[in-house]
């Protein structure tokens, strides 16, 4: 089924143009004005038949950690990503960073040419010109040195790399994943001897977290939350977690207590509890109360595992990583919680921000004839200190290999696109004696792009007399082919699982780079004037910036704060009260290395003598580019400055923060202070928060381990949390609630056709067997808002805060507006309430709750009887129908629904000639065909994956036979990374839901209106230490 | 000319609605012919006044059309507030629509005697603001093309309305309303349209007078069938007066929604239609009797006697309001306390405050004699009671959708200068439809005025006193001397 | 049609000018009136108008016909929305009251259309526009040879105008 995905000779990207004209008829459907056909194949390619699915396994390439993902494609097309579940790694789950890789493929502004840089002017180049250029310009630098700066990647291609560099005797490339923590992975290599050793969370029976934010992108977070969320399921048994940091992350917020240090005070804690130090000197150094420490500390002593992490991001990383091994090691980690047995090997090999810095330094010096970049961008990422384009602009041949128009590539003069992973060959060795297999899930998006970096760089070594020879092969796949153990066979069959055992061969010949001219000091931690620490950290969504041209990421709110298209500072509530500082104040944030002004957030889980950014936005151009008009754009037109999403949005953090390494090399985040000052305006920020107080409503409700394991006495009954409440399952035993069913209620009246209904008395399926439900477990969700972005990807839901998507005239334009204006279009959201610290004073703790709130599909449903045109109304199978075509957009529905879970076009989005389309192409040809495109002016919401249960049962209809219980699921339940959503039949016991569904902690959201909701929450189960209860809702 | 009223003094308390009272200095048929007749024809302030109008109307039009164009995001909209300054429009528009039925159709039952001068006005303004009110269920719509979707007549896509649905239930009580409520205007013009046609010089005129006044002859068959028609006419009208508003009412009763969700709706928002009706009559009236030179037919008498009703409807709307925050207060449901106690002291306060000064405070004022009396300090009054009544409807609409059940979902709104346009043009377009009336069609009914003037007698007061004392029974009781 | 046509400025006048030609057996006697009078409907002794028939039966078809829409609508699909009864009685009362109010209310003027003969297309035999103004009118319809006889007696009463129409 693989190899003919590249060496068919069907010309697929034929019939790819085809679909692409008829996209916009798709997209039409919903607004019922045009309609048009498509149209189909002449000569239908193997394996592809119209309408159904074929899926191919392959990795991930969007960070270092390379798990294994499914790509499903329709005739043609990848139209969605989810985990692999035979990936060792990531077992079937995909967080939202992965699934928007199809965002990377389908980018709008992706270059699609190769391009020249003449004179300050891009002139777009044909494939072979460019080969021809740079097999020239290489002849010319050699000798000169020469810079490869790739982004990280595990896998054979950095070997191939390298060996191409030294056949012109450049030395080898550097592999650069600027998010990666070095200092962990230095002190793992002093300490187990590997890089990144599996950590095992449910074995632990205290996880303490020293600023590792394993949850949002520390290390490889999908296995980790996947562990983590196994862990927290334990309920009583599992282990409680301690969070030792400034600010609280998502990490951070799912701890069970929190200690809020000081900036740079972790080592002297970490010493402490490592019994290297004294406790109250900690507690002086750190702001924290000595008790507590001393709590903590004994309880480390008490609960053997332990699990200790270190993410720090202060100057001192190593050291503190270091003490946190010797904590490990005290607490019987090591074997236990910590294997270094099965080594993650995702992140071997890689190059630390220090040689990064010291390669710049070169190029500075002149001694760099051409340098290459590839997959990342340095000029975006590194702190304007450095001056990198400076440096960067002395070599005189500047090669860049990306994809995107982003900061470094338009400081290049010659572009080569690269493909995307899902358009290109490759592998990854995420686990030691593994190989996950990267296979293109279609053909390339523009034809124009001929092969992957690998391929154009063998046609180069052709070009070369001394270099053909070794490059017999004619495209990189065959390179692979022949490197892969077993060969083409052994490859053949290894494909359709995306991992297979063993090696590709010697990992990446670490060969000695010329060192760097030492001019990078490392700070001593909190320098520069100022009166708060700076604390910085990587976006857990767009990471350095890479994220950032990306609309669903973009969209997607910050699973802490919820702000989305923006940049903030979060600053505590209680100094942010002293300094009349207001949510939305744009502050004007000033380091000793420059200035930069953000809107403020005041947020709850920061230092108040710190300030938090975070980076990834800021992205902006040389060339000074007219605003983005979607009416009047033409393609060919290079939207710099890393696209139309990216550009100008927020502020990038980076141009305040020093240069400065820790002792491992890697980038230190934390290190200077900044002085804050309010600039006068203010503005709504772009969130989709609320209140961030339930006001005791029981939106998220929460119970102590401890209620689990005491019996209640029998007078505290009614108020004693995780006491079940089996009011509503009537509305889940029957199809529709039993006094749902109005005329129809006896079950047997529609199968004996004494009604007619719109589906009986010859419904085939017997739907009116079922009902549909789901269970969100509490103590597993993470609040990481995988599910949200897998929504987005499956139901075809429109992006709406790009700053065009408003009114055409005398409409103010920003990004985000419509997100301020509450428009976003999240089927399904992640609630995040605090509970506890009402009145927002530092060092009192409060806890968090996530809850991700999606149509109920309730069996008496508010929103039905209103519509006076049926556009909603029951399905026999328990579900809640929106009907687009029938719907004229009244939005009575959304006034009359409890949960606040209906969402409305106020554009046209899905409208292709309209100005706040969503989907410019080729963002189109990601559009799921099984899923209508809404048109503007109608009512949309969660429809429980509608097109998935009917596929599911037609199959099954096909097959002659019933549905196989679980044996399908709606997309934010497969792509959930922490497993909390469960959906199925809850008529029928045998699905998983139907048993959780009568679980203790299970409650329903506002019971007392009767709505007999198809979702059943269960409760989140807190830990909190001994004589700190943690507040009951 | 204030002089024409008299006051009244202390013990004297004369039957206000005989003729003397009420037109006193009104002598016989041909001056009532002759001089609201006279108030026909165009005038150049009136030509004025008619192209301001329609500029306001153009300027709303223009933005339901960049509206349709460009989607339902151009106005203000901030979810979850998904209604807004349309249906609070809408509902402030059907209100000031039953205080003509009102007037016409239950005085009319009750014989109240102030209702002979100002009803066809009243009439007139029902008919045009429910045809303007006619217009936001339709303009608020997210696809305003498809609003026929939501009418019940055979189709051949064989799918009909959800008659469970409040909006379907507003479809057929508008529908209905408007056509009676016009109805009603035209089969009382009908009489007077004939007049117009006997008196009209100007032939093109005189010709469409005769096609509407459908061949009125004044005989005594016409004028039997006539009047009972009339009276079974205002028999239907008087409950759908009721019924409509109780039925608009229903839009919000019927929902969840807390500020929404309660059972006195219905007779709450019927009282402030009444009030608010009434409140417009006297905006409209009052210039109107000025410019008219009808001071003599719209007595203060009259104001004074619409003004009592005006004191009366307000204080059921204060009951009301306050009921609203006892039931609240009472229910221990702290999703209503908590709405309730936004309402006043939460972002919309000041909106709360306007509505129940205007509404509340300030019509107390009417229980001075002095300023039931006083035609100048009722016209400021009344606009303070359209401005509260708008900003009760607002009051009731947005801060309960900002603050629902789901905190993490509450919000806000700002309106656009899209939503202030068609505010504006819905002004423009009811006025615009008044105007048009007031200068082609008599805005009193002269026929009815007739029936309360003495006619004249060949041997007054002498040898047929009998038989015409009985006979001079006037159908609304007042017992005019003879 | 011929007859005589009376107008008179005082009200007293033609009440007993009708009075006299109805002694005198003059049977087709229509008055004109600005505004209805009792004291025509006195003299003149006709049946109360048959227009409250039609009202109330139209008004009992408007109701069952406004209960029958959404009735019948509801089971054409029987789709249930928020878990209310297919054909809910209670809310379609509602819809049963307005149809009843349209309707009714429609047939009422119409009845009162056709019984009052109109619209009619000509209102000049036997008509003069003064009557829409402030006098009263008595058009007896009569053969030529007792004409002069209705004449006079509408003269004796004080007829400001009298003549013969035809």
């Amino acid at each position: 089924m693989t190899q003919d995905t590249t060496t068919s000779g069907v010309k697929r990207r034929e019939f790819l143009k085809v679909l692409g004209a008829s996209s916009a008829a798709i997209a039409a459907v919903g607004c019922s004005e045009p309609t048009g056909k498509l149209i189909p194949y002449l000569v239908s390619p193997d394996e592809t038949v119209p309408g159904v699915s074929t899926y191919y396994a392959t990795t991930c390439r969007e960070c270092s950690a390379a798990c294994g993902m499914i790509a499903e494609t329709r005739d043609g097309r990848a139209i969605k990503l989810e985990g692999n579940p035979e990936h060792p790694l990531n077992h079937g789950a995909l967080c939202a960073r992965g699934q928007s890789a199809l965002q990377g493929l389908y980018n709008p502004d992706r270059l699609r040419v190769p391009m020249v840089n003449e004179g300050g002017t891009w002139k777009p180049i044909t494939w072979d010109d460019a080969v021809a250029r740079l097999a020239q310009a290489l002849g010319g630098a050699r000798g000169k040195g020469g810079v490869f700066i790739n982004q990280h990647e595990s896998g054979s291609f950095p070997r191939f790399l390298d060996g191409w560099l030294a056949g012109y005797g450049f030395e080898p490339h550097l592999s650069v994943d600027f998010e990666a923590d070095s200092a962990a992975i230095e002190a793992n290599r002093r300490t187990y001897g590997v890089a990144w050793p599996a950590l095992s969370f449910s074995d632990a029976k205290l996880i303490i977290s020293f600023g590792a934010d394993f949850l949002d992108g520390w290390g490889a977070s999908v296995p980790q939350q996947l562990d983590f969320a196994d862990a927290r399921a334990k309920l009583d048994g599992a282990p409680r977690f301690v969070y030792v940091g400034p600010r609280r992350s998502l990490t951070g917020l799912n701890a069970d207590e929190w200690i809020a240090c000081k900036p740079g005070s972790e080592l002297a804690i970490a010493n402490a509890f490592a019994g290297k130090g004294s406790i109250q000197q900690a507690a002086t150094e750190s702001g924290v109360d000595a008790a507590q420490l001393q709590r903590i500390a004994s309880e480390i002593g008490a609960s053997k595992p332990v699990l200790a992490l270190s993410g720090v991001g202060g100057a001192d990383a190593l050291e503190v990583a270091l003490a946190v091994a010797a904590i490990n090691q005290a607490g019987g980690a090591v074997g236990a919680t910590i294997k270094p047995a099965q080594a993650i090997t995702s992140f071997d090999g890689m190059t630390t921000t220090a040689e990064l810095l010291g390669q710049v330094e070169r190029m500075r010096a002149g001694q760099v004839g051409i340098a290459f970049v590839r997959g990342t961008d340095p000029a975006h990422y590194l702190p304007r200190a450095i001056k990198f384009a400076e440096a960067f602009a002395k070599v005189p041949v500047r090669v860049s290999f990306s994809s995107y128009p982003d900061e470094t590539t338009e400081l290049c003069n010659l572009v080569i696109p690269d493909l995307h992973a899902l358009e290109s060959w490759g592998d990854a060795a995420p686990i030691r004696g593994t190989i996950s297999l990267q296979q293109p899930a279609m053909d390339p998006v523009y034809p124009t792009i001929k092969g992957g970096t690998a391929d154009f760089l063998i046609a180069v070594a052709k070009k070369d007399a001394a270099l053909a020879s070794r490059y017999s092969v004619d495209s990189y796949r065959t390179w692979l082919i022949a490197a892969f153990p077993g060969g083409a066979p052994a490859l053949a069959t290894a494909l359709p699982h995306g991992i297979a055992n063993g090696s590709m061969g010697g990992a990446a010949a670490a060969a000695a780079r010329p060192a760097a001219p030492a001019t990078i000091t490392v700070q001593p931690k909190g320098t520069g004037e100022g009166d708060f620490f700076l604390i910085t950290y990587p976006s857990p969504l767009l990471g350095a910036g890479r994220g950032a041209n990306k609309p669903w990421l973009q969209e997607l709110p910050d699973p802490v704060t919820k702000i989305c298209w923006s940049s903030w500072v979060e600053i505590h509530p209680e100094t942010a009260e002293r300094l009349g500082i207001d949510r939305g104040d744009f502050l004007d944030v000033k380091t000793s290395n420059g200035t930069i002004r953000a809107p403020a957030f005041p947020y709850l889980g920061v230092h108040k003598d710190a300030i938090a950014i975070p980076s990834g936005q800021g992205h902006r151009s040389q060339a000074k580019l007219a605003p983005f008009e979607p009416k009047h754009h033409d393609a060919s037109q290079v939207q710099w400055g890393y696209g139309r999403y990216a550009r100008d949005v927020g502020v990038n953090v980076f141009d305040v923060l020093p240069a400065s390494t820790n002792a491992a090399g890697g980038f230190a985040w934390t290190v200077t202070k900044a002085s804050i000052s309010k600039t006068g305006d203010n503005r709504i920020l772009p969130s989709t928060e609320g209140s961030a107080r339930q006001h005791g409503r029981g939106i998220a409700q929460a119970m102590n381990a401890s209620d689990l394991t005491n019996p209640p006495r029998p007078e505290e009954k009614e108020v004693l949390p995780g006491d079940a409440s089996h009011e509503f399952l009537p509305g889940l035993r029957s199809p529709v609630a039993a006094d749902a069913q109005g005329e129809l209620g006896a079950p047997t009246a529609q199968d004996q056709g004494t009604h007619k209904g719109l589906y009986d008395p010859n419904d085939p399926r017997g739907m009116t067997r079922r009902r549909w439900a789901m269970t969100i477990d509490l103590a597993r969700c993470t609040g990481c808002s995988a599910c949200v972005t897998a929504c987005y990807a499956e139901n075809n839901i429109p992006t709406v805060g790009a700053y065009w998507q408003v009114a055409s005239i005398w409409a103010e334009s920003r990004p985000g507006l419509n997100i301020e204006r509450g428009r976003e279009m999240n089927w399904i959201r992640l609630e995040r309430y605090f509970e506890g610290n009402l009145d927002g004073k530092f060092g009192v703790d409060f806890e968090t709750r996530f809850v991700p709130m999606l149509c109920q599909h309730c069996g008496n449903a508010p929103c039905e009887p209103v519509c006076p045109v049926y556009a909603t109304y029951h399905s026999p199978d328990g579900l809640n129908v929106q009907v687009y075509n029938r719907c004229v957009g009244t939005r009575y529905c959304s006034n009359n629904c409890p949960y606040k879970v209906r969402y409305f076009n106020w554009f046209g989005y899905g409208e292709a000639d309209r100005k706040q389309y969503a989907f410019p192409e080729p963002l189109n040809w990601q559009l799921n065909p099984d899923v209508t495109v809404r048109g503007k002016g109608v009512m949309e919401k969660c429809s429980f994956c509608v097109q998935r249960i009917r596929e599911a049962e037609n199959r099954a209809a096909l097959e002659h036979r019933d549905l196989v219980p679980n044996e399908f699921t709606t997309a934010c339940a497969q792509a959930c990374p922490s497993r909390a959503i469960t959906w199925g039949d809850a008529a029928d016991p045998n699905w998983t839901v139907a048993q959780l569904a009568h679980d203790r902690r299970a409650y329903h959201v506002f019971e007392e209106l009767n709505t007999y909701t198809a979702v059943v929450y269960l409760k989140k189960v807190n830990h909190p230490a001994a004589g700190a209860p943690a507040p009951r809702a | 000319m204030a002089a024409t009223a008299t006051p009244l003094r202390d013990g004297e308390r004369p039957n206000i609605a005989s003729a003397a009272v009420r037109f006193p200095a009104v002598r016989d048929y041909d001056q009532v012919d002759r001089e609201i007749g006279g108030t026909l024809g165009p005038s150049l302030g009136w030509f004025a006044a008619l192209g301001i109008a329609i500029l306001c109307m153009l300027v709303g039009a223009s933005a339901w059309v960049y509206q349709i164009r460009e989607g339902l995001g151009v106005a203000g909209f901030q979810p979850p507030v998904m209604w807004a300054v349309y249906i609070t429009t809408f509902v402030f528009w059907v209100g000031i629509g039953h205080a003509g039925t009102l007037i016409s159709a239950i005085l009319y039952l009750f014989r109240a005697g102030f209702r002979t001068s100002i009803y066809r006005v009243s009439e007139a303004m029902t008919v045009f603001a429910v045809m303007t009110a006619g217009l936001f269920p339709i303009l608020h719509l997210g696809r305003p093309w498809k609003f026929f979707y939501l009418i019940p007549y055979p189709n051949w896509r064989l799918i009909w309305p959800n008659p469970k649905s409040p909006l379907v239930w507003d479809v057929f009580a508008i529908l209905t309303y408007l056509t009676i409520s016009s109805t009603f205007l035209y089969v009382g013009l009908i009489p007077d349209i004939a007049i117009l046609r006997d008196r009209e010089k100007n032939p093109i005129r005189k010709a469409i007078y005769a096609q509407l006044a459908l061949g009125w002859r004044n005989s005594d068959r016409e004028w039997r069938h006539f009047t009972r028609a009339y009276l079974f006419l205002a028999a239907f009208a008087t409950p759908l007066v009721l019924s409509v508003h109780s039925v608009v009412s229903f839009d919000f009763a019927m929902a969840l929604t807390p500020g929404w969700h309660a059972t006195i709706f219905p007779p709450y928002f019927v009282a402030g239609a009444i009030f608010s009706g009434i409140g417009m009559v006297f905006t409209i009236v009052i210039p109107l009797r000025k410019f008219f030179h009808l001071e003599h037919y719209i007595t203060l008498n009259d104001l004074d006697a619409a003004a009592k009703l005006c004191l009366f409807t307000s204080t059921v709307v204060g009951l009301a309001y306050v009921t609203e925050f006892q039931i609240a207060w009472m229910s221990g449901n702290r999703f209503e306390i908590d709405y309730f106690w936004n309402r006043v002291f939460g972002q919309w306060a000041w909106a709360a405050w306007i509505m129940l000064i205007c509404n509340c405070v300030l019509p107390l004022s009417l229980w001075s004699q002095k300023l039931r009396r006083n035609p100048t300090w009722l016209f400021m009054l009344s606009l303070t009671i359209n401005l509260g009544m708008w900003f009760e409807r607002f009051v009731i609409i947005v801060p309960s959708l900002a603050h629902e059940f789901e905190p993490w979902q509450w919000g806000t709104y700002r309106p656009t200068f899209i939503d202030y346009s068609i505010l504006l043009g819905s002004f423009g377009w009811f006025f615009m439809w008044f105007l048009l009336f007031i200068r082609q069609l008599p805005v009193m009914a002269m026929s009815e005025i007739k029936e309360i003037i003495p006619p004249r007698m060949r041997f007054a007061h002498a040898g047929l006193e009998h038989d015409l004392t009985e006979g001079t029974v006037y159908p609304d009781d007042t017992g005019a001397p003879h | 049609m011929q007859g005589v046509l009376g107008a008179f400025n005082e009200i007293d006048a033609a009440v007993h000018a009708i009075e006299d030609l109805k002694k005198d057996r003059f049977g087709d006697i229509t008055v004109f009136t600005p505004t209805p009078r009792h004291e025509f409907e006195h003299v003149m002794k006709h049946p109360p108008s048959k227009v409250r028939i039609v009202t109330l039966i139209f008004g009992l078809c408007g109701v069952t016909f406004g209960y029958w829409i959404p009735v019948w609508i509801s089971d054409y699909w029987p789709i249930i929305v928020g878990g209310k009864a297919v054909a809910a009685w209670v809310p379609f009362t509602i819809l049963g009251f307005e149809v009843m109010v349209l309707i009714g209310g429609l047939a009422t003027v119409f009845a009162m259309f056709a019984m009052a003969h109109i619209p009619r297309l000509t209102t000049t035999v036997g008509y003069d526009a003064r009557f829409s103004g402030g006098q009263f009118g008595v058009w007896v319809v009569t053969d030529p040879d007792r004409a002069d006889q209705a004449m006079t007696v509408l003269k004796q009463h004080g007829a400001a105008e009298v003549r013969r129409e035809r």
